[in-house]
This record gives C-alpha cells, sequence and structure tokens, in this order.
C-alpha cells in the first residue's frame, strides 16, 4: 500500500550532511577555546566555511527530499516566524519568534524544525540587517534549537508537554544567548581586552573570559528571552498546538493511497442475473 | 476523454462514504457541470480527475478513473499537468510568483520546457485571454476577474485537453463572470477543450453546459443533459423554478427560451400592486462622504440616508467603493471629507460593547471573527459578551442550522454553517444595524434561502436596517427594499430594487430579464400577480 | 539605467569592497565605503521593504562601534601614549578572573578600539547595502538548481508577507467589530494562522497539480541575463579595489 509523502524528515544523504555541516559550524562557534595557535584571523576563515556549509545542507535537501506540502508549510510558517521577529521592537530578549519555531517543531518533527529554524533566520535577514556571514551562524543555532525538539518523546500530551516545552523554551534561550555571544565573541572584543580569548591561552582561562563576558549579556538578554519564551508556551501552547496539529492532519502527510477493486453494481448485479 | 467505472472514494480516517459507485464518461469537447450541496463531495469529484486525490490527499479508491486513456491510479498529479489544467477555488492561493508572467511560465519551468516553447506559449496566453496589458504587474493588484484569468492562463498554457474549475465565478460581479464564461465556452467550442466545472450560482452557468452531473445528498448521483437533471434537481435557479412553478411543458436553461415559453403569460395585463412603503425613521446618514487612500479618491462626496426596517444592497464593481462605504459606516474607517451618522451618532468613536450594540458586522471572510475551539465554546463567549443567558446564541444557531453538532471546529462546519454561525454571534448583541459584506460566496441555495429569511426576519420584527453589499443580483431580487450602485466613487442610482434592476441589463436577476418588459423580480412576484388575477 | 542590473552585480561589487576595506585596514577607505553605499541606496531606494535592510545594518555597525569604544576603554589593556582622562579603579569580585575597570584611558587606546569597530561596521554596513540594492525574487531566480527547492520556499515565504499584513489588518477589523476593542492575542493569532496554514496546503495542491517536482530538471522562462553594465560595474570596482590594497 502506498502512501502520501511524509513530512520533511533528514534522510539519505541528507542525514550525513547535516551532522557533517552541524560540526563544520559548532566549530565556527568554539574555535576560540581549541585553536591555540595564534593565527592572523581565524574568524575570518569561519566567516567563509560557515555559510558554505549551510549552502552544501541546503543542497542536500533539495533534491527530491521537500515534498510541496512541506515546503508550503515551511514557507508560511517561516513567513510568520520572520515577521515575528521584528515585533520585539528591540526590546533585550523579547523575541516572539521562539514559541511558535518550538510549538511547529513539536507538531512536524524535529527534521521540520531545523528547515524551519534556518529558513526563518535567512528570511529575516532580509527584513533586519541584511545577509551577511552571521546569518548562517544564526541559522544553524535556530536549526539547532528546532531538531532538539526530538527529545522530547512523541507521546506527551497536555500539560506535561506544555510543561516539557517551556522548560526546552528555557533552554533553547539559554542556548542561544550563548550561541550568539560566542560567535560575535571575536568581533565585539577584539583581541586586545581583558575579557577577549587569547590565542594560546589554556582552554580554562578561555572558558573563564567567556563566562564573564557573557554574563552582561546573560543577564541583559538571556534571562528575559528566557522568561518570555516560556510564558508564550505555557500561555498559547494549548491552543497554538491545536491549530498546527489540525493543519498536520489536513496535510494528510504518510496517508494511506489504496485502490481496490470496484464492486459491481446492484443494478448490474441484477442485470447480469436476469441474463 | 475522461472515464469514470464504478469510482467509489472514501477518505482513510473517516466512514462517510464520499462517492459511491460512479460511473460516467465525458466526451471531448463537452462542458459539464457538476452541481450539489456544500459537502457533497463535489471538489472531490473534480480532484479525482487529476488524480491529487488520492495521491496528494491519500484515499481508498475502488473503480478506474481515466483521462485519454491514461489512468490516474499509476501517474502522479503533475504528470497529468499537461492533459489536465485544474483551477482551485480560490485562485489567489494557488500563485506561486508574483508577476503575471512568472506566474504563468511556472508550470513550463517545472516540466522542464525548451525555452522558445515557453516564450510562445505566454504570449498566445497573454493574448488568449487578454492579460497583455498586465503581464508585467504584481498579481496581488489585479482584480478578482484579472486574478481569475491569471488562474486560467497557469492552467491553459500547458495546452491541457481537460480544464477543471472549482466555483470560478463566486468571488465575481456579474460581468467580470460573464467574462469568464464566455471565455470557456470559447475554449468549449473553438478548441475543443474538455471542461468540468463545478458551481454553486447556477443561474449563468446552465445556459452554456452540455451535460450536469448532480450529486444529490444521499450519495446518489443523477448524470444526463442540462434540461433532464433540471427538471427534478432539487437546488435549482430561478429559472427553472419559473417554468415549474408555471408548470410549462419544458425548462429551459437559458432566458431566451423561456421566454418564448411565456410569451401567452407576458401577453396578458396585470394589476400593478403598490409596493408597501417602509418606515422612514432615519438611520443612516452619508453626508457628502469622501474618502482618499493616498491620491486615490474611493468615495467622491456621496450622499445617502437609509431608514429603519430597510434592507439595502449596495452593488458596483470590485473596486467601485462598496468597502470604502461599509467600513465608513462601521466606524473603522475615517472620512477624508464629509460625515456619516448612525443613530447620530459617528461610528468611529463607538468602542467595545457599545459598539457590539449599535453595529453589527459579518465579514467577508466569516471565519475572521472566530478563534475559539468548538462551536460551543464560539456561542459561550458571544453569550458571556452580550450578558445573555448561557445557551441563547446556540439555540438561535441551531434554528438556522437544525443538525449542528457542538463540538465541531467552527473551520471544519460548512460556508453555509459558518456563516449562520457568525450571524447567530453577531445577532446576538442585538445590534441596532446590521451590515454584511458579501455574505453569500459559496453558499448553495438552500442554505441561501434559510440566511435570507433571518436577514428578513431581523429587519421586520426589530425594525433594524440591513446594509449588505453583494453582487448577487438573485438574493438582492430576493430580499432587499433598496439598491445603492456605486460605480468609481459615486453613487450611480439609489432607488427601489425594483426600478434599480430593471434598469440595467447587466444587473437585471434571471425572472426579470425573461420577463421584461414587466415589473417582476422574483419567481414569487410572478407567482402572486398571476393569482392575483381575475 | 541602472534597473536591469543582474542580481549578483552588487553582491560581487558588495564582496569586493569588503575585501578592500579590510586587506587595506585604513579608517579613510571604510568611511568612503560606507559613503558610496549610502549614496547607492538612498538613489536606488523604491520602498520595498529589505530596502531598510542598509539602515538597519547601519545602526547595528554603530552599536558595535560603540560598543567596542567602551569595552576597549573600560577593560581594555592598556596602550601607552597621550592620556585623555583617568577613570578610577573599580576591582571585580574574583569569580570574575582578575578584571580591572578603569585607569587611565589613552588616546591611543581610545583610537585603536574605534578604528577596529569601524571596520567590522563598515563590513556589516556593505552586507547591508548588498541586501538592499538586490531584490531577494531576483537573486533566489537566480539560484542554481541544486537548492531550487529552498530557493523556491523562500520565495514563496517572501510573498507571503504582505498577504499576512493584510489579513491581520483585516482580522484585527473583525474582532474589533465584535466588541473586542483591544483584539487579544487569541483572536488575532488563532484566526490568522489558521488561515495561513489552510493557504498553505492550498498551494501545495496547486503545485502538485502543475507538476513541481515531476522533473528533475527545470528549464528557466526568464534568465537573467549578464549584461556589459554589471561587467563594467565589476571591473571598475575590480579595478577600485586592487589599486587600494597594492597601494
Amino acid at each position: 500500500m502506498n502512501r502520501t509523502p511524509a513530512a520533511f524528515s533528514f534522510r539519505g544523504l541528507a542525514l550525513p550532511a547535516l551532522v557533517a555541516t552541524s560540526a563544520i559550524s559548532a566549530l565556527g562557534f568554539v574555535w576560540p577555546f581549541l585553536i591555540s595557535t595564534p593565527q592572523a584571523r581565524p574568524q575570518w576563515l569561519f566567516a567563509l566555511a560557515v555559510p558554505s556549509a549551510l549552502l552544501l545542507l541546503f543542497a542536500s535537501v533539495s533534491n527530491d527530499k521537500l515534498d510541496t506540502k512541506s515546503i508550503a508549510l515551511l514557507a508560511v510558517l517561516a513567513a510568520v516566524i520572520a515577521a515575528l521577529r521584528p515585533m520585539g521592537t528591540g526590546a533585550v530578549g523579547i523575541e516572539p519568534m521562539w514559541f511558535v519555531l518550538i510549538l511547529a517543531a513539536r507538531v512536524f518533527g524535529p527534521s521540520f524544525g531545523f528547515l524551519l529554524g534556518a529558513l526563518s533566520m535567512v528570511l529575516s535577514a532580509f527584513l533586519t540587517g541584511g545577509l551577511g556571514p552571521w546569518v548562517a551562524y544564526q541559522a544553524f543555532a535556530a536549526g539547532w534549537i528546532g531538531l532538539g525538539i526530538g527529545l522530547i518523546p512523541r507521546n506527551v500530551r497536555g500539560r506535561s508537554e506544555l510543561a516539557l516545552l517551556a522548560l526546552y523554551g528555557v533552554v533553547a534561550a539559554a542556548f542561544f544567548g550563548i550561541a550568539m555571544d560566542l560567535q560575535f565573541w571575536p568581533w565585539t572584543l577584539g583581541v586586545d581586552t581583558q575579557l577577549s580569548y587569547q590565542a594560546g591561552a589554556p582552554i580554562s582561562e578561555n572558558v573563564d573570559r567567556f563566562i564573564s563576558y557573557h554574563f552582561l549579556s546573560a543577564m541583559a538578554w538571556d534571562l528575559p528571552r528566557a522568561i518570555f519564551t516560556a510564558s508564550l508556551i505555557a500561555i498559547t501552547g494549548k491552543p497554538i498546538l491545536h491549530t498546527l496539529r489540525r493543519a498536520h492532519t489536513r496535510a494528510a502527510f504518510f496517508t494511506p493511497i489504496e485502490f481496490v477493486k470496484a464492486q459491481a453494481s446492484e443494478r448490474e448485479k441484477e442485470e447480469r442475473a436476469a441474463q | 476523454m475522461i472515464k469514470f467505472s464504478n469510482v467509489s472514494l472514501i477518505y482513510p480516517h473517516s466512514t462517510k462514504t464520499i462517492i459511491e459507485d460512479l460511473t460516467f464518461s465525458i466526451q471531448e469537447g463537452e462542458m459539464v457541470l457538476v452541481m450539489g450541496e456544500t459537502g457533497s463531495g463535489k471538489s472531490s469529484l473534480l480532484r479525482l480527475i487529476n488524480g491529487l486525490v488520492p495521491h496528494h490527499t491519500g484515499g481508498i479508491l475502488a473503480g478506474d478513473i481515466s483521462v485519454d486513456g491514461i489512468s490516474t491510479r499509476e501517474v502522479k498529479p503533475g504528470s497529468l499537468a499537461h492533459i489536465v489544467g485544474i483551477v482551485g477555488q480560490n485562485p489567489l492561493n494557488g500563485f506561486v510568483a508574483d508577476i503575471v508572467e512568472e506566474e504563468l511560465a511556472f508550470g513550463m519551468e517545472a516540466l522542464n520546457f525548451p525555452h522558445d516553447v515557453m516564450r510562445k506559449r505566454v504570449e498566445e496566453v497573454l493574448d488568449l485571454l487578454g492579460l497583455n496589458a498586465v503581464r508585467h504587474r504584481s498579481i496581488a493588484t489585479l482584480s478578482g476577474g484579472e486574478q481569475q484569468r491569471v488562474a486560467i492562463g497557469a492552467a491553459l498554457v500547458m495546452h491541457p485537453k481537460v480544464l477543471v474549475l472549482d466555483e470560478p465565478t463566486s468571488a465575481l460581479d456579474p460581468i467580470a463572470a460573464e467574462e469568464v464564461l464566455s471565455l470557456l465556452h470559447r475554449l468549449v467550442h473553438d478548441l475543443s477543450v474538455t471542461v468540468v466545472i463545478a458551481e454553486h450560482r447556477l443561474e449563468r452557468v446552465i445556459q452554456f453546459v452540455d451535460r450536469i452531473i448532480y450529486i444529490e445528498g444521499n450519495g446518489e448521483t443523477a448524470i444526463g443533459p442540462a434540461e433532464e437533471v433540471l427538471r427534478t434537481a432539487q437546488l435549482v435557479p430561478p429559472i427553472i423554478r419559473l417554468a415549474r412553478a408555471l408548470n410549462l411543458s419544458e425548462v429551459g436553461t437559458s432566458v431566451r427560451e423561456v421566454r418564448r415559453l411565456t410569451d401567452d403569460i407576458r401577453a396578458q395585463t396585470f394589476e400593478t400592486t403598490e409596493k408597501i412603503a417602509v418606515s422612514s425613521d432615519v438611520v443612516i446618514e452619508v453626508d457628502e462622504l469622501t474618502i482618499s487612500y493616498g491620491n486615490h479618491r474611493a468615495l467622491k462626496g456621496i450622499s445617502t440616508k437609509i431608514g429603519a426596517g430597510e434592507i439595502v444592497a449596495v452593488m458596483g464593481r470590485n473596486g467601485a467603493g462598496k468597502s470604502s462605504l461599509l467600513q465608513a459606516i462601521v466606524g473603522s474607517q475615517l472620512a477624508t471629507k464629509g460625515s456619516v451618522w448612525v443613530h447620530q451618532k459617528d461610528p468611529a468613536l463607538l468602542k467595545g460593547a457599545e459598539r457590539r450594540r449599535s453595529i453589527g458586522y459579518v465579514p467577508q471572510e466569516p471565519s475572521d471573527l472566530l478563534y475559539a475551539q468548538s462551536v460551543r465554546a464560539e456561542c459561550a463567549q458571544a453569550d458571556r459578551d452580550n450578558e445573555i443567558a448561557e445557551g441563547s446564541t446556540f439555540a438561535f444557531l441551531s434554528r438556522l442550522v437544525p443538525h449542528i453538532s457542538e463540538e465541531t471546529h467552527p473551520n471544519d462546519l460548512s460556508e453555509g454553517q459558518r456563516l449562520a454561525l457568525v450571524l447567530s454571534i453577531v445577532l446576538s448583541g442585538n445590534p441596532e444595524l446590521l451590515v454584511l459584506d458579501e455574505p453569500t460566496r459559496g453558499l448553495d441555495y438552500q442554505a441561501k434561502n434559510l440566511f435570507a429569511l433571518a436577514l428578513k426576519e431581523y429587519a421586520s420584527t426589530f425594525n433594524r436596517p440591513v446594509l449588505l453589499a453583494t453582487h448577487d443580483v438573485e438574493l438582492v431580487a430576493e430580499l432587499a427594499h433598496r439598491v445603492l450602485f456605486l460605480a468609481e466613487g459615486d453613487i450611480v442610482a439609489d432607488g427601489s430594487t425594483l426600478d434599480v434592476l430593471l434598469s440595467s441589463p447587466a444587473f437585471a436577476p434571471q425572472v426579470a430579464k425573461v420577463m421584461s418588459p414587466k415589473p417582476w423580480l422574483t419567481v414569487s412576484d410572478v407567482v402572486q400577480a398571476l393569482e392575483q388575477q381575475p | 539605467m541602472k534597473r536591469s542590473l543582474h542580481p549578483l552585480t552588487m553582491w560581487i561589487w558588495a564582496l569586493l569592497l569588503i575585501t578592500a576595506v579590510v586587506l587595506t585596514d585604513r579608517a579613510w577607505v571604510a568611511l568612503g565605503a560606507i559613503g558610496v553605499a549610502t549614496v547607492l541606496v538612498k538613489v536606488r531606494s523604491d520602498g520595498s521593504p529589505w530596502g531598510r535592510s542598509y539602515w538597519i545594518a547601519l545602526r547595528i555597525g554603530a552599536v558595535i562601534l560603540v560598543i567596542r569604544a567602551v569595552v576597549g576603554v573600560l577593560i581594555g589593556v592598556p596602550i601607552p601614549g597621550t592620556t585623555l582622562f583617568t577613570f578610577p579603579i573599580i576591582d571585580l569580585p574574583s569569580w570574575m578572573p582578575g578584571i580591572r575597570l578603569g585607569g587611565a584611558v589613552t588616546l591611543e587606546r581610545l583610537s585603536s578600539s574605534l578604528h577596529e569597530g569601524l571596520i567590522i561596521a563598515t563590513v556589516i554596513a556593505l552586507f547591508g547595502a548588498a541586501t538592499s540594492l538586490t531584490s531577494p525574487h531576483k537573486v533566489l531566480r537566480t539560484l542554481p538548481f541544486f537548492i531550487y527547492e529552498i530557493g523556491i520556499t523562500l520565495v514563496i515565504a517572501t510573498s507571503l508577507f504582505p498577504q499576512l499584513a493584510q489579513s491581520a489588518r483585516r482580522i484585527r477589523l473583525a474582532q474589533q467589530l465584535r466588541g473586542h476593542e483591544k483584539v487579544s492575542w487569541r483572536g488575532l493569532a488563532l484566526p490568522l494562522l489558521e488561515e495561513s496554514l489552510s493557504r498553505s496546503l492550498q498551494l501545495a495542491a496547486s503545485m502538485d497539480s502543475r507538476g513541481f517536482g515531476v522533473s528533475r530538471k527545470r528549464s528557466r522562462y526568464r534568465p537573467e541575463k549578464w549584461q556589459i553594465s554589471d561587467s563594467a560595474v565589476v571591473a571598475f570596482t575590480l579595478l577600485v579595489s586592487s589599486a587600494l590594497v597594492l597601494a
């Protein structure tokens, strides 16, 4: 028995591509701790490598792995998220995009969630501040947040589901904060301040420096973001999950397609009997 | 060209059989109408033709469907794209590109057509549909009729042998609807394209079609030539009801045919009956109202008065200013010059509960108002908002739509049911004025009748005005006392329904066209006049 | 005249300028680049939503510049030279490893931080300029086939923005007229989401009907042509950049 295409998931070549490109971009985030030879500017190298990795990932996904329903749903949800993003009006940490991403990833699956996170970041870059290498970093970070939903067991529902998702929201907010600070660390501070990373210094020292650097921005951005996201999930989660699940059902992913032999109609049976 | 053999359809997670043992075949160059109540399976039938059902939606299909010799079992819908072109209900939702030209080329690009073939076909279709002037424009800026033509063009560009359309004229004003139907007629007769069309508003379409497939509510289907099926069908346009009411020997599908059959009736003389004058307490006063959006003047200094108990229809082409007028009266659009008074108050200053009590508004998309997860929750919300007894809104709704289930999600209701729900919610506030924007899109005749009755009851029982913007001429003939005709921001006609509708050939209802020059708008007018004959 | 530039031209322009700015590492080059970009963006602005990218990018760049300067002054490794003013020294708690706020602020320290900040701000601004100067529709249409599906997703998403805005306005109006003056989030978000999701499914059906995904290869109706004006722009920028770097 056949079925309609399933919602997008990383299969075949796309899966190793995901792992490999994630590794490269993860390196792009944490290289200040790992690369200890004083190079000229490793940040420029990664500014080239991470966007290329993203492109490669997109390429691996594009070959006939995305069915039309996934494309349409990704497009509309990414547009909603991207439209929500500037609505924080720059208030520190008030970012309305995460709760939608988390709820959508919960309904449509972690692979879908990864693509949704990445695409929303790329899309919102068109609306804010333009496309540059930093977008690729954000895309991966948001993608991993969408992917991480897979850690929550599938059949949890009701209050426990909301509680877990809200908790995940807090974790995701903190994670994104760390990721962004890691990304910007070399750029905002340069190499010659007391909190900059020191090429050649032992890992623990750099970690200390980073934590100090991160502490202030965590207070300013991460805390509000975590509270905001968790609250939004708790308050809006039930109806929005319901709406998303209805769409998921209507989309008829992975629905059976069956062809059976026709029963001759009553009339035909009578006709045949009469002959 | 299209062959259905013993086709039955069930969707995987439901128990309801959508189609039971359907067998028919459609020849090349035929134009076939699919009619039936909302929810009866018309859309499913259409989607079976190009394979969307079951390949896109899932489903259990018995029997065989073949188009031009190819069975839909074996191929995906996209592979049939060069044979079957399908135009959905809301063409705007099916557009992929922004510019007209790009939209036309999309299908061909996806199927890897060579460049010169694409160029040639796009030019052909632009000429055929008269879209050359708008080829570089953004689709979102086009009128409804133009968008519909772009959607048809996008399907035609593949040179399909079959064209399937789902309610193509529901959103169009009568003139644009005529254009689309004539275009389809031309395609059938000049290019021998097979056209399958599903429609609720049968008035204009039945004269063009060769055969009708009628999906009755109980799963039975009747297939046959137009006159045969219409003779006994339940949901029929006024022209058929007229023939039945007059006990004519034949049933005609076009105005011309029925005129020939009713020569003798028109030859008699009738007493003219006085129309009952409606109360003249002025409720709405519009004074030199001008509304401009930037450089564009939507309304150019119009003035009118609407009294209590009047049902007024606002008609005109899309873009004539109907929405602007309605929004000014409802208070959501500020006047650039001039004023609007509702019960001597400025509607723009109303807020909250006071607004709900003064003005009831049924928007073009009724689902804009709904946000609860079940019918029961919506009604309960309305009960709470208006501080009335629990359950009263639902009781009202059950009178309109008897078998509605409380637990259904509002967006799972049929069009008619949803409209009834929104109407109940709005009327539960007992507003002093009711304003409706295009309420009867997508409704079948039965639902429309119920709706018209509810409005008449509201207007006469409470002596309150009803204002509705609509394209539906037949509805206006049944329902409205007065018609305001807008064109390019001016009021071109403002008078009793009889006067206005009879004076405009394009906007006259079918009965009026048949019975011209007699002053009758509806079947009941004719029947009444005949009964009063000495 | 400049209207029919190939979408990649301005991106190449931006990348060449960025390379020049980074490699020459001089303030006047950076300021010059910003000046050119500002003029271009102003001249070619057409009110589209991504046109704001440049200005937002400039603001972000300015913020980073300020952060750099402030941070450099407060906790930077001191660079000896002309002292401008002195901050009082504040010792931070011991778990923030030996960071000392304050001390003498020298001209060299300040100008060094400003200089680095300027280079970074310029790079960000140039990316923003490239985004503002090309329509994403056009860029997405020139994307090579190997990311076609993702490209289509982005194209569809960008055309949804105006639709979303319109729907939101309509729904707000309906809710207000239902008497909810301050439209609750439920009243706006849920109908909007329902409608958008429903529309996207209709779009999917339409795409399937028209043959999307059937053939692996796709042709192009109006391929973006690379013209002389594009080569001219690229060549000129290349010349200027090389001159700056080699000088």
